[in-house]
C-alpha cells in the first residue's frame, strides 16, 4: 500500500521535483537505471538539472538532436540488460522516430516470441498553455495510448509523479509517462519513503452523485475547479485514471453505478483519443448504466493554433462546465 | 568575384537593420510583448542577410532559425513585419496570426518553419526535386545549424539531392552549440561541411561574422547550382553571443559560459567587423554609417507599430474549422 499523503516524512514537493526524486532514487536504487536525452546534462527542464554531477555523464547521457539514434541508444541497450529513461523534450518530437519509439518498441516482444523484455521509460513534455502552436503542445498520451505493447500513464499530482515514475521505471515493459508542462511547478505532499502507483490505478478525486467525470493532468485541474464552484448544483464524481493503458474500467464501472453520466475531458483530439476509446467501451459495456449519452471534451479536429486562439480551442473550465450541465439537464 | 560598393552598402544596411531588429524582439519577449519563444540572434545574423541578398524572389529558402530567419527575410527582402504581427497574434500576420512563431511567405519562396529542428530537410528533395523538373534555374538554399545536421534527415536528403544532381545548397550556420550542446562534443570531426565529402558533395567554408565573405561564397555557390551542376555545401562558422533562448540559462554542457569567454566572442561582432571593414574600404563614411542606424531605427519602429496597431487575430471555431481543409 502506498504511505499516506500526509505522513509524518511527507513534505512539499514541486510537480518537477517529485519526478527528479523519482530518478534519483531507482537510479541509486538499481544501477541499470540511466537518463539518456538532449541537453539532460544542463537541462531543458529541472527534472535533469543536476543529476549528471551525482550520477556522471555515463548515466546522463547527451546525445545529438538525432532521435533515432537517441532512442535506439535505450532501445538496444534495454534488449542488453539496461533499464533506461528516455527524455524527448517536447512529447511532439518522439514523431521523429516514430517506427522506433512506438510501433517497433510495442511490437518487439511479442513478435519476436517473447523472450526479451524492454524496460523503457519514455518521458515527455507536454500540453498546450505556452501558446507555441502544434508541434510543441501536443499531447502525446493518445497516440502512444493505442499501440498494443506499450503503457501509458500520466500523473496530476506531485504524489502521482514520484509514485508512477518509479512504478514505470520498475516496471518491465515501455511505459511512456507525458508529464504536463502547466503542472510543472504545482506543489503538493510528497513522502520522503519508498512509495509506488501502480500503473492501472484510477483515483477518486472527489465523490459525487450526480455525475461522473473522467480528466487527467491539467484537464483534472480545471475539473475540480468545476466541481467546486457548481457544488451546491450538481454533484461532480472526478476520477483521474492515472494510467491510460492499463485502465482501470472497474473504477470507472463502479462511479456509473452510481452517478449514471459520464464526461471525459481529454486535452487531445477526439479521433482516435482515450476518450473515443473509453466512450466506447462504456457504450458496450455499460449501456444499461447511462442517463444520458457520454460527453466528450476534446480538441476540435484542427491543428492547435497558438497566438490567442490556443486557450479557447483547449478544453477549459467554461467548457467542462458546459458539458456537464448538458448531460444532467 | 569581389561585390559591388552598391551591394556592400545594401549588406551593411541590412544587417544593421537584422541587429536592431533582433535587439527590439529580445527586449518585447523581456516585456511579454511577444507570443511564444525567441532564439536571439546576437552574433550569428550575418549568413542569412548575406545568402537571402543573392537569392531570386522565386529561389526557395530555409532561413535558419536563429533570430527566427529574420535576417534571411531580409535578406531576401520579405516584408518582416508581418512576421512581427505573426509573432504577436495579429489578423495581419503572416499566418493569420494563428502559429505564434512560424513563418510563411510563399510568394518569396519561403514555405514555413516548424518546431521540428530539421524538418527542411525532407521538403528540400521535393524543392529540388520540382526545380529541376521545371526547369527554369530556380534553386533551393537549405540552411540548418550544427544541431540540425545531426537528424538522420539531412543525410537522407544530402544522398538523394547528390543522386539526383539537384539545385541545393545545404549551409550549415554552424555556431558552435545546439541549445547546451557544444559542436565537439556531438560531432566527430572538426567541420560538419566535411559531410559532404561522403557524398562526392563539393564543400566551402567560411567566416560566418563576416557579411561580405559570405556573400561572395553565397554568390558563387547559387551559380553553381544554378548551372545544373548539382549540390554544394556551405558551411558558416558563425556564434551565439547569448543564451539559447530567452529563458534557458546559458550553458556548455552543464557549466554556465564564462563573461570572459562572451566577451570575446563579442569581439567578432557580425556589425562591428562589417563596420571596420566598410570604413577601411572606403565604402562608406562615418556619417553615412550613423544615417543608415538612424534609418535603421525607423524602419524598427515602423515594424512594431504595424504590428502593434494590428487587430488580434480572434477568428471563431467555425472559421477555424473552415480552414483545416483546403476547398
Ligand atoms: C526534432 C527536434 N529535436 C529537438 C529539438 C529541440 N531543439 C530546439 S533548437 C535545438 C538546437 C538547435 O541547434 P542548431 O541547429 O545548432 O541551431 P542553433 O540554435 O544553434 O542556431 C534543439 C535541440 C527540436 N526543436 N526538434
Ligand atoms: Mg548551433
Amino acid at each position: 500500500m502506498p504511505p499516506e499523503k500526509n505522513a509524518e516524512n511527507t513534505r512539499e514537493l514541486a510537480f518537477i521535483e517529485a519526478l527528479k526524486e523519482a530518478y534519483i532514487e531507482e537510479m541509486e536504487r538499481d544501477e541499470r537505471v540511466f537518463m539518456v536525452g538532449q541537453d539532460i546534462q544542463g537541462g531543458i527542464f529541472p527534472h535533469t538539472v543536476g543529476l549528471v554531477d551525482r550520477f556522471g555523464p555515463e548515466r546522463i547521457v547527451d546525445t545529438p538532436i538525432s532521435e533515432s539514434g537517441m532512442y535506439g541508444t535505450a532501445f538496444g541497450s534495454a534488449q542488453e540488460g539496461f533499464r533506461p529513461i528516455v527524455d524527448f523534450m517536447f512529447g511532439g518530437f518522439t514523431y521523429v522516430t516514430w517506427a522506433e519509439c512506438s510501433v517497433t518498441t510495442g511490437q518487439y516482444y511479442f513478435l519476436h516470441g517473447s523472450q526479451i523484455p524492454l524496460p523503457i521509460v519514455i518521458t515527455l513534455a507536454v500540453g498546450t498553455g505556452q501558446r507555441l502552436a502544434n508541434d510543441h503542445s501536443m499531447g502525446l498520451h493518445g497516440s502512444f495510448f493505442p499501440q498494443p505493447g506499450i503503457k501509458v500513464a500520466m500523473p496530476s499530482t506531485p504524489y502521482d509523479a514520484k509514485g508512477l515514475m518509479k512504478a514505470a521505471i520498475r516496471d518491465n515493459n515501455p511505459v511512456v509517462i507525458p508529464w504536463h508542462m502547466g503542472l510543472m511547478m504545482d506543489r503538493g505532499p510528497v513522502p520522503e519513503e519508498d512509495y509506488i502507483v501502480p500503473l492501472g490505478g484510477a483515483d477518486v478525486k472527489r465523490v459525487g452523485t450526480d455525475v461522473t467525470v473522467l480528466a487527467n493532468s491539467l484537464q483534472l485541474k480545471n475539473t475540480l475547479e468545476v466541481a467546486g464552484k457548481l457544488a451546491d448544483e450538481i454533484s461532480m464524481e472526478v476520477i483521474d485514471p492515472r494510467s491510460f493503458e492499463p485502465f482501470d474500467m472497474d473504477a470507472l464501472l463502479r462511479s456509473l453505478e452510481k452517478t449514471n453520466r459520464l464526461v471525459i475531458v481529454d486535452e487531445d483530439w477526439e479521433r482516435g483519443s482515450f476518450a473515443a476509446t473509453i466512450s466506447a467501451r462504456v457504450m458496450e459495456q455499460a449501456f444499461d448504466l447511462l442517463d444520458a449519452p457520454v460527453t466528450l471534451v476534446t480538441f476540435p479536429n484542427m491543428p492547435i493554433p497558438g497566438g490567442y486562439m490556443e486557450p479557447y480551442i483547449a478544453p477549459n473550465p467554461d467548457k467542462i462546465e458546459t458539458a456537464v450541465r448538458a448531460v444532467c439537464r | 568575384m569581389s561585390l559591388s560598393k552598391t551591394v556592400k552598402r545594401e549588406l551593411y544596411e541590412k544587417l544593421v537593420l537584422a541587429d536592431r531588429i533582433d535587439r527590439m524582439i529580445y527586449g518585447r519577449m523581456m516585456q511579454g510583448k511577444l507570443i511564444g519563444f525567441y532564439h536571439p540572434g546576437e552574433g550569428g545574423i550575418a549568413p542569412g542577410v548575406a545568402i537571402g541578398h543573392h537569392l531570386t524572389k522565386d529561389d526557395i529558402y530555409t532561413p535558419h532559425h536563429r533570430a527566427h530567419g529574420i535576417p534571411g527575410m531580409l535578406g531576401k527582402n520579405v516584408p518582416v513585419e508581418r512576421y512581427l504581427a505573426e509573432h504577436t497574434g495579429k489578423e495581419t500576420g503572416c499566418c493569420k496570426g494563428r502559429s505564434s512563431f512560424h513563418w510563411s511567405f510563399p510568394e518569396y519562396g519561403i514555405y514555413m518553419a516548424s518546431g521540428y529542428i530539421g524538418f527542411q530537410f525532407a521538403p528540400t528533395v521535393g524543392w529540388g526535386w520540382a526545380a529541376k523538373r521545371k526547369g527554369k534555374g530556380q534553386i533551393v538554399w537549405c540552411s540548418a545549424g550544427d544541431g540540425g545536421y545531426n537528424q538522420g534527415r539531412a543525410h537522407e536528403a544530402m544522398l538523394m539531392a547528390m543522386n539526383w544532381k539537384l539545385p541545393v545548397v545545404f549551409c550549415c550556420e554552424n555556431n558552435g552549440m545546439a541549445i547546451h550542446a557544444t559542436v565537439a562534443s556531438m560531432h566527430p570531426t572538426e567541420h560538419i561541411s566535411s559531410l559532404a565529402k561522403g557524398y562526392g558533395m563539393p564543400a566551402v567554408i567560411v567566416d560566418g561574422q563576416d557579411v561580405f565573405a559570405v556573400a561572395e561564397v553565397a554568390k558563387k555557390a547559387i551559380r553553381h547550382v544554378r548551372a545544373g551542376k548539382g549540390p554544394i555545401f556551405v558551411e558558416t562558422k558563425t556564434l551565439r553571443f547569448r543564451e539559447h533562448d530567452i529563458g534557458t540559462p546559458d550553458l556548455a554542457g552543464h557549466m554556465p559560459r564564462s563573461e570572459e569567454e562572451l566577451a570575446d566572442l563579442r569581439r567578432r561582432d557580425p556589425v562591428l567587423v562589417a563596420t571596420e571593414r566598410v570604413l577601411a574600404d572606403g565604402v562608406l563614411t562615418q556619417t553615412q554609417i550613423d544615417t543608415i542606424g538612424e534609418q535603421a531605427d525607423v524602419r524598427v519602429a515602423e515594424i512594431e507599430q504595424f504590428a502593434d496597431e494590428s487587430t488580434i487575430a480572434r477568428p471563431s471555431e467555425q472559421e477555424l474549422m473552415e480552414a483545416v481543409y483546403a476547398p
